[in-house]
């Protein structure tokens, strides 16, 4: 006999389907009970069997070979009609189950039991089963043990579901800061492309008053780009999605652009860069984009650092297998209430001059860098200057 | 701040009307001849008429991406051989490298730095003149 269907049918398979685990590979999570419950009830069969529209699939089965069964033969659906636990001692004396084909040809079902797996809402989505081929009972620890099995089928289901939702959400954060990146970058192109076009008298000289309101538009212009990039690392940071290539480079070169690209900031601070490279070559395997970002961000801190007319020094020593790479200034040092906090997210000195310039980003951007291509990071500081350093294991180098 | 010798016209492929005239004032200051293309789907007629020694074009345009439009204009023998760099707000590093495969010289990101935007270019040119001069 065909079990009828529950009243609440249509948002029962609504609910069952929110879990999405129909049609998903074994897990060892579900396989581990379905065995415990063979195990403790001592019957050759047990199942965790999902009730969908028209079939009961299994998700996990032990002494059984169909992947899933059609549902009118599903002893599982009269179990979800009942309030509680379904036991049927032989189901060839049962009147719902004796012309059943289950009973009547392979597996030849005699006993089965079958404890509900029911959501937090009262939803009965399956049954956690066990199935003898011999009339026989449950004692009623049995009963218990496989109640208690049933709700960690439950809660496993429920595990899942809250993964799928963490991952599903993941993306589309993923996509949203994506899609943010690109609506601010357009702006910001036009922006940056018309005022360095007017600082630069492109469009004509401007009068000093002028040419300081410009200046003020594209110096916050430049820092809310700067913020945009290093909120976009960060994100890629948290969400593991940072790639880092790792490609042969000679180290001085590296050092070389870095200088370069900072130096224009330099020169407006009014500080020099200077820079004692070794005269031979050193081979390092990493990625040459991001350790020039480390670099340039030190440096950058280094000269914000830095009193006008100061220099900061950049310097490369061999030691051992690493390159140490350090960028000292001359300015007055970092507070010491604030060295513990230096690498941590947002985190800014409060006297800091550079405030305005920062986002309390880069140095927690870098030492993920520096880590992740299997170097370390750090800094001495004292009342006459700052010292950071980064070192990254040498590939080759000459005369080693 | 001077052009290099290897570019002396440009077409830009662009749709934001914005970035269109900051575009156009960077390579008319410049000295350099420059063509603004708004809608992609011209880009290859333009491409034909105008004859530049560069093409710069924007990645997302609505009414046809830049790969499209390169493919595009690879496949008109009167455009294959004009050297095409990209410029994309979305700049992811497989990207990058997928767009480089495809035989686009480089990608620049925007927002871009318009004082040294020529550089970039003249640097981006002179490397891939000087792979095929070798």
């Amino acid at each position: 006999m065909k079990a009828p269907l529950p009243k609440n049918e249509l948002q029962r398979l609504d609910v069952l389907r929110q879990y999405d685990i129909l049609d998903t590979p074994a897990e060892s999570a579900y396989d581990d009970i379905v065995q415990l419950a063979a195990h403790i009830c001592g019957t050759p069969i047990s199942l965790i069997s999902l009730l969908d529209a028209d079939r009961q699939w299994f998700k996990s089965r032990t002494g059984l070979k169909p992947q899933e069964t059609h549902r009118d033969l599903a002893f599982c659906g009269h179990t979800i009609l009942e309030p509680g636990m379904m036991v049927v001692p032989d189901a060839t004396q049962d009147a719902r189950f004796s012309d059943n084909p289950l009973v009547t040809s392979d597996p030849k079902i005699r006993f089965y039991a079958g404890a509900p797996l029911t959501t937090s809402d009262g939803y009965k989505l399956g049954t956690l089963c066990v199935i003898d081929r011999v009339p026989r009972n449950l004692t009623d620890d049995q009963r218990n043990a496989l109640r208690t099995l049933a709700r960690q089928v439950m809660t496993q289901m429920e595990l899942g579901w809250h993964v799928n939702l963490l991952k599903q959400r993941d993306r589309q954060k993923s996509e949203f800061v994506s899609m943010v990146s690109h609506e601010l970058r357009t702006p910001l192109t036009s922006i940056r492309g018309a005022l360095g076009l007017l600082n630069s008298g492109a469009a004509g000289i401007l009068p000093d008053r002028a040419r300081t309101m410009a200046d003020v538009a594209l110096r916050n212009t430049e820092h809310v780009i700067r913020m945009i990039n290093q909120l976009l690392d960060l994100g890629k940071i948290e969400s593991g999605m940072m790639e880092l290539c790792h490609k042969k480079m000679d180290v001085n070169s590296l050092v070389r652009d870095a200088i370069e690209m900072s130096r224009p900031f330099a020169e407006k601070h009014g500080v020099t860069v200077f820079a004692k490279l070794p005269t031979e070559t050193t081979v390092i395997e990493s990625d040459h984009d991001r350790v020039v970002q480390v670099l340039t961000n030190l440096i950058s801190n280094a000269t914000k650092a830095s009193p006008y007319g100061e220099t900061v020094d950049v310097a490369i020593h061999m030691h051992d297998d690493v390159a140490h790479v350090t960028v000292t200034d001359h300015g007055s040092g970092i507070p010491a209430s604030f060295q513990s906090r230096i690498f941590q997210k947002f985190s800014q000195a409060e006297s800091s001059i550079s405030r305005s310039e920062g986002t309390g980003l880069g140095l927690n951007i870098s030492k993920v860098i520096i880590e992740k291509l299997g170097g370390k990071i750090g800094f001495t500081s004292s009342k006459r200057g700052t010292e950071f350093f980064f070192d990254l294991p040498i590939a080759w180098a000459e005369g080693k | 701040m001077t052009a290099p010798g290897c570019l002396k016209r440009v077409l830009c492929v662009e749709d934001d009307p914005d970035i269109q005239v900051v575009l156009q004032l960077i390579f008319e200051t410049e000295g350099v001849a420059v063509a603004i293309c708004g809608n992609p789907i011209n880009a290859v007629t333009m491409a034909s008429e105008f004859k530049p020694d560069l093409v710069l074009m924007d990645v997302m345009m609505p009414e046809q991406d830049g790969p499209e439009t390169f493919r595009q204009l690879q496949s008109a023998p009167e455009t294959q051989k004009i050297p095409v760099i990209f410029m994309t707000a979305r700049i992811q590093t497989q990207d990058v490298k997928a767009y480089q495969d495809m035989g686009v010289l480089d990608v620049i990101a925007k927002p871009f730095d318009p004082t040294t935007l020529m550089r970039e270019l003249g640097r981006i040119c002179e490397k891939h003149h000087g792979r095929h001069a070798s």
